[in-house]
């Protein structure tokens, strides 16, 4: 089976300065795949490409076989492209619950007539969209601040907020940017078993991340870039273990 | 031809005012709505001088210089500072401003009693030359050549001087600048004098050109600027300039041809239509800011 | 008690019909559309009404209806050419179509008589329709925030990028806020005519587009309420405190620059959410996180 989602020889060039250099790298579905990198090496501006609010500056991006090189964001958001953001993007004033109902858009078939006229589709359609979403709340155990504001809570909710938002797509492809930074460890924990059961269900992750014992534990495959370019791929055992992987950390 | 000629002038009055308004837009990123009081303030302050105090002419205009760059900053304190401190979205900052212009132009309206007030008759001194036909006051030309000398003054002060170099850095960038140890506070407080004493400095130039000074003067020019601005490209200096002329020129002749009201008219239409097809005008640069699409 | 009521009637509608334009403020802020073009909208479908009547004796509700219609088709041309620009520039455009109205009302004086104004409008709008309108026009707008549409509108405001990265579609809804804003305003603008006798050009110039912002900046502008309570105190405020009527301007741009730098979201606004966050504290011990 094709894998959902093909990075082939991308590039991307701010003035003169390639930011992401001929990087290639496929993502299959059901399985978490890790992209690791010292700072500043390029993997929220390939996340940024992959999303569409970057445009490429030359090679392809393929979702499930299909060139989406071109595609604009919400398009690929709306053919289920999620993603979670490295400094977190919420709407602060709204509630727990309302920032997770904000992922069901593209799950949302009422008309904009139906919604502004309060007619029953859309009463029912709401209904069961908050439904849906106090489910994943509940899923992640924050039942009892479903309604409060997102913007006063701990960092580690806000980031669980994230990724249920992300979820809440119901998308094919997500692509997780830093999601357990500044978590402590059994907050990462419960995290990681939660992407472990999205997977599961066929979803085809794309994890971007710092803390490296989180990755070995998650990841079925590594990639490793810096600045800009490939520099290493393959089992996360074997990548941590190569000499050029440790020569870009340790010298960045 | 003179119309063309007063065109020119009027236009280049209006390019320094722009220049304060483009300058502000540069480094902060803001569109002071209030700088249309500023420049009409200016021009009250330079009345007071000449009617009341009875001074020279020349005194006078540095009086409306200093005027509208005192202003500016106390705009700057009180109007802008405290949103620039939490990072307010762009949408407080134009809020503020015009709160702060309504209270400038309340407190002019209250204090000149809503009246139409001009510059003594011997101010200036008026002399009419005769140059290839054409009737030349000397006023039109001491106009033009401040101006000029006020634009090169401002470049040298941007381009060659240590402080001008601190602004365009901040300009660009100012987390950058912060990193290099500029302290943004006084920065800003140079470019809100600057861009009010050339507002003031417009204003005297104005009430002297157009013989009246009254509370609302600085509204339709405010208005002018932002088509300069615009047309002539965002923090653009070049741009503010050669804007200013083409609508000084543009304004002067329909004025003359047509008729006031559809030279209004005309103003505004231009600025829609440049706003909407090109908003990077001549000479500036795309910004994110202006449209989130794939850049 | 009637004495009262008499007395103040005038200002309740004038309330009502500042309301119908700060409601048309509101739905444009709400969608994070940076708009002050209601007044200009107000203009047109207001001149549109007086001109009918007054020269063509149509009758006053279908002349209303055609003034919100031309709103609804000034904004729907405008909102394509609009829809391309962002934040400041937004406003400096819409602000300039304000400008291109006053002018035509001011000079085109075969069709506008100028700046004298139209005259002998028969009031037809009383406080009855008035008040009905505001009700009907506020159940619709509680509405349209309670469902897809308002929360939509929510997350493009507060941050586009995420909006779009959630596959909403920003310049299809920004159109039809902007377009419903025109609407509204029109027939703002038609009922102000007909509640009013007369009107001349400045009465929908740069006064008027400062007092829809106002009034939505200082109530809120996520919530119908806070328009609602914008208009009320901005309308009263001169009333109440005659002493001050002089000085109306000044104190209408203290209030904008203190609600704007230390309440930035407005009166009621805020204490719709401090109300809710007081709610919760009572209801819930929040688990450890």
């Amino acid at each position: 089976m094709r894998p959902t989602l093909e990075l082939e020889n991308v590039s991307r060039h701010f003035g003169g300065v390639p930011a992401v250099d001929g990087l290639s790298l496929s993502v299959p579905a059901g399985q978490i795949t890790g992209l690791i990198g010292p700072n500043g090496a390029g993997k929220t501006t390939v996340v940024n490409l992959i999303t569409g609010l970057l445009h490429l500056t030359s090679g392809r991006v393929l979702l499930d076989g299909n060139d989406v090189s071109r595609a604009e964001a919400p398009e690929l958001a709306r053919a289920g492209v999620a993603r979670t953001f490295q400094n977190i993007r919420l709407l602060p004033d709204a509630s727990v619950l309302d920032n997770v109902l904000s992922g069901f858009h593209r799950h949302e078939r009422v008309g904009l007539w139906a919604n502004l006229l309060g007619l029953p589709s859309a009463r029912i359609e709401t209904a069961h969209l908050k439904e849906e979403a106090m489910q994943l709340v509940e899923r992640f155990g924050m039942t009892n601040l479903a309604k409060h504001r997102a913007g006063g809570l701990s960092y580690g909710h806000q980031r669980r907020i994230e990724v249920m938002r992300a979820l809440a797509m119901k998308p094919r492809l997500i692509l997780l940017d830093e999601p357990v930074a500044g978590m402590n460890d059994a907050e990462a924990e419960s995290l990681s078993s939660i992407f472990r059961s999205v997977a599961a269900e066929g979803v085809a992750l794309l994890l971007i991340e710092h803390n490296m014992r989180f990755v070995m534990s998650l990841c079925s495959h590594l990639y490793v870039v810096a600045a800009g370019r490939l520099i290493a791929q393959g089992d996360p055992q074997k990548v941590s273990s190569d000499p050029i992987v440790v020569q870009a950390y340790l010298g960045s | 031809m003179q119309q063309i000629l007063n065109g020119i002038v009027v236009g280049s009055v209006y390019g320094l005012f722009s220049l304060g308004f483009t300058l502000l837009f540069g480094v902060n990123h803001i569109m002071n709505m209030a700088h249309g009081s500023v420049f009409m303030w200016g021009a009250f302050a330079g009345l007071y001088a000449t009617s009341i105090l009875e001074l020279p002419i020349a005194v006078a205009l540095i009086v409306g210089m200093v005027a509208g760059g005192l202003i500016s900053v106390a705009l700057d304190f009180f109007a802008f500072r405290p949103l620039r401190r939490r990072g307010a979205p762009e949408f407080s900052a134009i809020v503020s401003s015009i709160g702060a212009d309504l209270i400038l132009l309340a407190l002019a309206q209250k204090v000149s009693n809503t009246a139409v007030m001009r510059f003594p008759f011997d101010a200036f001194p008026v002399v009419v030359l005769s140059i290839f036909g054409l009737r030349i006051q000397l006023l039109q030309m001491v106009i033009v050549a401040l101006v000029v000398i006020m634009v090169f003054g401002l470049v040298f002060y941007l381009y060659r001087t240590s402080f001008g170099l601190q602004i365009r850095s901040v300009a660009y960038s100012e987390q950058t600048s912060r990193l290099l140890g500029i302290n943004p506070g006084p920065i800003n407080m140079q470019v809100f004098f600057i861009s009010g004493a050339l507002a003031g400095m417009a204003g005297v130039l104005i009430g002297l050109v157009f013989n009246s000074v009254h509370f609302a003067m600085g509204e339709p020019l405010l208005m002018r600027a932002f088509v300069i601005i615009i047309l002539g490209g965002l923090g653009s200096i070049p741009g503010a300039l050669i804007a200013g002329l083409v609508i000084g020129l543009v304004q002067t002749l329909s004025v003359a041809y047509i008729s006031s009201g559809v030279s209004e008219a005309i103003v505004f239409l231009t600025l829609f239509v440049v706003i909407v097809f090109r908003p990077t005008g001549l000479f500036g640069q795309s910004t994110a800011a202006m449209r989130i699409q794939r850049t | 008690m009637m004495n009262f009521f008499y007395t103040y009637q005038s200002l309740f509608d004038h309330i009502l019909v500042n309301a119908l334009l700060a409601m048309s403020q509101y739905v444009v802020l709400r969608a994070g559309v940076f708009s002050l073009g209601s007044a200009g909208f107000a203009a047109l479908g207001a001149y549109c009404t007086a001109i009918l009547i007054t020269a063509q004796a149509w009758p006053p509700v279908a002349a209303i209806a055609a003034g919100t219609v031309l709103g609804t088709t000034a904004s729907a041309l405008l909102a394509l050419p609009l829809a391309r620009l962002r934040g400041v520039f937004q406003a400096v455009a819409t602000l300039a179509f304000v400008q291109i109205v006053l002018s035509a009302t001011q000079n085109w004086e075969s069709l506008t008589h100028g700046a004298l104004g139209i005259n002998g409008i028969p009031h037809v709008a009383g406080t009855a329709t008035l008040l009905g309108v505001v009700v009907v026009v506020v159940l619709l707008l509680v509405t349209m925030g309670r469902f897809g549409l308002g929360r939509a509108m929510d997350v493009i405001r507060e941050d586009e990028m995420v909006a779009v990265s959630l596959g909403i579609s920003v310049p299809y809804i920004q159109r039809f806020a902007f377009i419903l804003s025109g609407a509204l305003a029109g027939m703002a603008g038609g009922l102000h005519a007909t509640s009013s006798y007369a009107i001349t050009p400045n009465d929908y110039g740069f006064g008027l587009l400062v007092a829809a912002l106002a009034m939505v900046v200082l109530g809120g502008r996520t919530s119908v309420w806070g328009a609602l309570v914008g208009a009320v105190v901005l309308i009263s405020l001169p009333e109440l405190f005659r002493v001050f009527a002089d000085y109306r301007n000044v104190v209408q741009g203290i209030l904008l620059m203190t609600v704007i730098i230390y309440l930035p979201r407005g009166v009621a606004d805020t204490l719709i959410s401090m109300l809710r966050d007081r709610r919760l504290r009572h209801e819930v011990v929040p688990e450890k996180p």
